[in-house]
């Protein structure tokens, strides 16, 4: 395995990857930093560029993306207490206190040396376990990848924060998405309600895009002519950022429990399909105040809660990366996007991925890793200049993405009813948006959508019986703990709504 | 008894379920094999029914008003969507140069209405450069054919 890493180190360290990795590690530190602009939005806009070159550099710049855009987010979150994206927000709650207290310096480099160790120990989590948990997929017939498929989706429902109804709700639509166009067994045609471009299906890419892009995009053109968060930005002078790095790392190093179980934490919530690093960087902070002797300090400056945030959602990304790599099943939409690539190469992401393609598999593990060094470096050079890159108008922005959102459907293959489909699941999930509806299990049910179909029919092609979905003991498995995981998520809802009708009741009175 | 959002979402993907589900009944089974191109989506649509069902019925059933927001710019966004329509309506016609040149300046101009002779410039120049830029990387370097105009071969 370690001949294997360092043989895949030394491919990425050669310019025609490590260019694009930098790259793309730039693009999302500038990409993160900026208010409004998610990670699955930046790997959205650089997708395109990616069509045309090989696996590993499309990969590289796509993972570059995705560590630089963690890390890039806690600049604003911490200088000007604006989170840069959703999973900066708890990396706030203390790094602006700091910074305000006078050590901006201290803030921001707390938050860029527990992201770089946060993923080193991402790293060897995913270095360690892919190749096993790949394994253990290859025992799985067709019952146990319904079952499986079927878990990931009732997990997302159940964890997107919305009710659990309209959790799985979305998860249904967006297996509606795949049963229009063609049966994937024998591709026969049906409901393609006479429209000739449905025939061949719907790709999910151009569904991802259009949901994700417009829901973001638009929910930003609605609080237009509202005061907005950025205005205050223009006047924001760069304070200095001047501080000892060994210190720093001390700081973080000194506290090895905190560090790892907020790794752990990262680590698991990236493992959970389609929740992010968003829920990583809350969750991991809530923790470390549960288990600080001080937890009063929270929320005033106090670097554990920096250390916390940081830590758990840049090893969040080697969660998700796990999932995808063993199993095929994206941890984020980040990683769906990746998959999308990924099979526009003819490349299948699952338990066979690890043995049939050890190039690319090692070649994704040294470009996380070396993504990880190029941050610090990034940031070491550039954190001034990012600070600016606030002030961009969306006005200038949103049409550029746009655009970018077009070419990347356009250029899947080169048809424009890649684009038709774009512009429909924009306005199906800017709808969905405004219902109430969750986004995440949606994709998940789009991208899962065929395989379930597959493996169901297979299973029953092979042996007509139903009941051995669940005699089957990891099909069985699997399926019991999908309702376990409902039953908990329902039980989680109905305490939460308790808890606000007792509170409602004692603000009546 | 009131509908919110919520409820009107799962109203109208009940509609949408139930007219596919319908639809399915016409796709004929394969001989060959137990069953056929409906089997799947008639359950898909049918579990997508009974939750559309249920998100009513929850909602319905619910005591709290849910809290109105914030007043949104909805008329703002219907332009966007309406602009944005319209460049995908003529890009097949215009091709990807003309119309997304076209786009850009428009949705900017919508987003920030341009002031003076400045504004325009800066408008026109982002739209030029955005268009010029990526038709020259991606038909140039990543190898990407971006549509021609049938109308104008350009």
């Amino acid at each position: 395995m370690y001949e294997l890493l360092l043989s895949g180190i030394a491919n990425v360290l050669q310019l025609k990857y490590l260019l694009p990795l930098a790259i793309g590690t730039l693009v999302g530190v500038v990409g993160g930093a900026m208010p409004g602009i998610t990670n699955t939005m930046t790997v959205i806009m650089v997708l395109p560029f990616t069509f045309g070159l090989e696996p590993l550099q499309g990969l590289s710049v796509m993972i570059g993306v995705y560590v630089g855009g963690e890390s890039g987010g806690l600049i604003t979150s911490c200088l000007l207490g604006i989170p840069g994206k959703p999973s900066s927000v708890a990396t706030m709650f203390d790094g602006f206190p700091m910074s305000q207290k006078g050590e901006p310096g201290r803030a921001l480099w707390l938050g860029i040396w527990a992201s770089f160790f946060g993923g080193l120990i991402g790293g060897v989590f995913l270095i360690g376990t892919t190749g096993p948990l790949a394994s253990l997929a290859l025992e799985f017939g067709p019952w146990e990848y319904f079952s499986l498929f079927v878990f990931a989706l009732s997990m997302v429902a159940g964890l997107t924060g919305a009710s659990i109804t309209a959790g799985l709700l979305s998860g249904a639509i967006g297996l509606v998405i795949t049963v229009l166009g063609n049966d994937p067994i024998f591709g026969a045609p049906r409901l393609t309600l006479g429209i000739a471009w449905l025939e061949g299906g719907i790709p999910f890419l151009p569904v991802l895009i259009g949901v994700f892009a417009f829901a973001q995009i638009m929910s930003d053109v609605e609080r237009i002519n509202r005061k907005g968060p950025l205005e205050g930005a223009a006047r924001f002078i760069v304070p200095k950022l001047v501080v000892s790095h060994l210190k720093v790392i001390w700081e973080i190093l000194s506290r090895p429990f905190l560090l790892l179980w907020t790794s752990i934490i990262g680590l698991f919530i990236g493992v959970l399909p389609a929740i992010g690093g968003s829920a990583a960087n809350v969750m991991a902070y809530d923790q470390a105040k549960k288990f600080s002797r001080h937890p009063e300090r929270f929320g005033t400056g106090t670097p554990e809660g920096i250390i916390a945030a940081e830590a758990a959602n840049n090893a969040n990304i080697g969660g998700s990366l796990v999932t995808i790599m063993a199993f095929g099943i994206p941890g984020d939409a980040v990683t769906a996007v990746m998959l999308g690539a990924l099979t526009i190469h003819g490349i299948q992401p699952g338990p066979l991925f690890i043995s049939q393609e050890k190039t690319l598999a090692y070649g994704i593990f040294a470009a996380y890793l070396i993504a990880h060094v190029l941050m610090l470096l990034i940031l070491f050079i550039g954190v001034r200049w990012f600070l600016r890159v606030v002030l961009v108008p969306k006005a200038i922005l949103f049409p550029v993405i746009l655009v970018l959102c077009v070419v990347g459907a356009y250029a899947l293959n080169n048809t424009i009813a890649n684009v038709y489909v774009l512009l429909l699941c924009g306005v199906l999930g800017y709808a969905m948006v405004k219902g109430g509806l969750p986004l995440a299990p949606l994709i998940l049910g789009v991208i899962l959508g065929d395989q379930i179909e597959i493996n169901l029919v297979r299973s029953i092609m092979t042996d007509a019986d139903p009941w051995l979905f669940l005699t089957r003991p990891i099909s069985g498995g699997l399926l019991a703990a999908s309702a376990a995981s409902m039953a908990a998520a329902f039980w989680q809802h109905r305490r939460a709504q308790k808890k606000s009708a007792v509170a409602a009741g004692a603000a009546d009175f | 008894m009131k509908l919110s959002r919520e409820g009107w979402a799962g109203l109208a993907t009940l509609v949408a379920s139930l007219v596919l589900f319908v639809l399915t009944l016409d796709l004929k089974a394969n001989p060959l094999v137990p069953i056929g191109p409906g089997f799947y989506p008639r359950i898909v649509l049918g579990l997508s029914a009974a939750l559309a069902v249920l998100l009513v019925v929850f909602d319905l059933s619910r005591k709290s008003e849910p809290k109105a927001g914030p007043g949104a710019n909805y008329p703002l966004v219907l332009l966007v969507f309406v602009v944005f329509g319209i460049y995908v309506g003529l890009m097949p016609g215009l091709g990807f140069r003309i119309s997304t040149f076209l786009f850009v300046a428009a949705l900017q101009s919508l987003l920030e209405p341009p002031k003076g002779v400045k504004g325009w410039i800066i408008v026109l120049a982002t739209a030029l450069i955005t268009t010029l830029v990526t038709h020259i990387l991606f038909e140039r370097y990543l190898s990407v054919l971006l549509p021609r105009g049938r109308w104008t071969d350009f």
